[in-house]
């Protein structure tokens, strides 16, 4: 476990930072720039671990726009095999991949989603989000940002890795994350410390990506407007 | 991926041209792909002497758990190339008779849903008869408490750790309790499961506290033993993950023993969907009911 001071304070940092009435772009920044102020040491190990993945072009060899979104089949947090074929059944989806339930920008990310999907349901539109936490936590995750959404196992993150979104997160940054108490190994069941690229592809009913966007910088995600855009625009 | 791959081909070939020529690459572009993966890794891999390349203690360290990475993307490149509602997916799957089935019937009915053209073919057997059947390929997946083989391609997913717990039927005398100690047991007769991977251990434990299981009943499966117990013909010390009507559970406080069950596949062997599926719904699945407190809190 983490230094329990430093888990407590940015926690409350979270906590903050969720509750802003901002855009999520803005909501993310705040949590990236308060956690530079508390400590500037993690601040650097994310810059420099965010600048060795764009270096190494992580996220690049992901499905494009114009190319079929590939098939899955993953178990949502009620342990439901949910596959691609059966969303897109239901209208265009957006696929939204997170790194898991401990990481405050994708708890973020979700809190947004969930907001968002309000708006959309009605319009036979979609999300699913995916992690590589086990179910339990998928479902802790859904909980909290009181999700509409299924939030998928993508155990071993090898969905994530057929698709050229897996990373590992180096020796570094794993003795921070583990300070904090973001220790992923117990979700995820497996201490590969392999993490996915935050990505969200939007899929049209016909399987084909529409709208996507992938990150190495985890402080970065789809804008919500975007997301809708593209959603709505899809067939 | 591909970086994964050339590094496992070097792990195996130690030996870069030939890892190269396995992986029809330039020998350049394996030996950047693994620099990456290098610096991804945050470590050297590979220490090179002239024609030979070795395995740093990283490397070592990595290999398995990189090719257990790489086959799981494989095989999720499979299902989105060949995932078809209504396909044939045969699937064998051997269960230790030692294993209550019961905490994986859910599970295996979701599978069925999802895989219409599932062809689930069950197989009990002992823990050695279990990993025999593995390594020959008759089965494909196991289900089972520690197997003693050693045998370096049989890949172990730790899915619970049950405790062991008394069980004694309804009407026993006991069955009111909710903690015993050992002294409570030495006028009973006990059963137990000759066939239980922790037969030894259990049988040692109960000797070292004084109490000798040679005037005990014996019974070759989780199945019997239980019919036995509910007839109230003896207790027995089992494992956690079982059927509990008509039975009693009570905890033998200084016991202190567990199990691991896990699920059991070959590397290096191509996984059917129907397998990939059953084992990362296993794996995914909450068994916190069945788990150990004490180690419920430690991963909570």
């Amino acid at each position: 476990m983490g230094e329990p001071e430093l888990g407590a304070i940015l926690e409350d940092l979270f906590i903050r930072c969720r509750g802003l009435d901002a855009p999520l772009a803005d909501r993310l920044q705040a949590f990236a720039d308060g956690l530079r102020r508390l400590r500037p040491d993690f601040g650097a190990a994310v810059d420099e671990m965010v600048g060795r993945l764009a270096e190494s072009n992580a996220g690049s060899g992901a499905p494009k726009v114009g190319e079929p979104m590939p098939g899955f089949l993953l178990p949502d947090e009620s342990g439901r095999v949910v596959r691609l074929d059966d969303l897109l059944r239901d209208g265009p989806v957006a696929i939204a991949f997170n790194r898991g339930h401990w990481c405050p920008y994708c708890r973020i990310n979700i809190d947004a989603l969930a907001r968002a999907e309000e708006a959309i349901a009605a319009e036979r539109r979609h999300i699913a989000a995916v992690v590589p936490d086990r179910r339990r936590f998928a479902m802790w995750l859904k909980s909290e940002a009181k999700a509409p959404f299924p939030v998928l196992t993508d155990m071993d993150n090898g969905y994530a890795m057929s698709l050229g979104l897996a990373i590992f997160v180096g020796e570094e940054m794993k003795r921070m994350m583990v300070r904090s108490g973001w220790d992923p190994s117990v979700s995820q069941g497996t201490d590969n410390w392999l993490l996915p690229v935050p990505a969200t592809f939007v899929v049209g009913a016909d399987g084909v990506i529409r709208a996507r966007f992938v990150e190495p910088d985890y402080r970065l995600r789809m804008a919500i407007e975007d997301l809708l855009a593209a959603l709505r625009s899809a067939r | 991926m591909h970086q994964i791959r050339y590094f496992l081909a070097v792990g195996e070939t130690l030996n870069l041209t030939k890892a190269a020529e396995r992986c029809n690459v330039a020998q350049p572009s394996l030996t950047r792909a693994i620099k990456a993966l290098e610096s991804e890794l945050g470590g050297e891999l590979l220490r090179r002497e002239r024609s030979l390349s070795h395995l740093t203690e990283l490397g070592q360290r990595m290999l398995p758990m990189l090719r257990q990475c790489y086959e799981t993307a494989l095989t999720a490149k499979t299902v989105a190339a060949s995932i078809k509602t209504g396909e044939i997916a045969p699937l064998t799957v051997a269960v230790s008779r030692a294993v209550a089935l019961s905490p994986f019937a859910a599970t295996l009915r979701e599978l069925s849903r999802a895989l219409p053209g599932l062809q689930l073919k069950l197989s009990r057997g002992t823990s050695g008869e279990v990993a025999e059947g593995l390594k020959a390929g008759s089965v494909e997946m196991a289900v089972a408490g520690p197997l003693a083989e050693a045998w370096s391609r049989l890949d172990a997913f730790p899915l619970f750790e049950e405790p062991f717990d008394l069980v004694v039927s309804e009407a026993h005398r006991l069955a009111a309790r909710s903690t015993i100690e050992f002294k409570d047991l030495t006028s009973e007769t006990l059963l137990l499961n000759t066939e239980c991977e922790m037969a030894g251990q259990l049988s040692a434990r109960l000797a070292a506290n004084g109490i000798l299981d040679t005037s005990a009943h014996q019974a070759p499966t989780q199945e019997d033993l239980l019919t036995l117990v509910k007839a109230n013909v003896g207790v027995a010390i089992i494992p956690a993950g079982v059927e509990m009507r008509g039975l009693r559970r009570i905890r033998l406080s200084e016991l202190n023993l567990t199990r691991m069950v896990s699920a059991y596949v070959v590397a290096g062997r191509r996984r059917s969907i129907a397998c990939a599926a059953l084992l990362n719904m296993l794996r995914s699945a909450d068994w916190s009911y069945i788990a150990a407190p004490e180690r419920e809190r430690r991963a909570g």
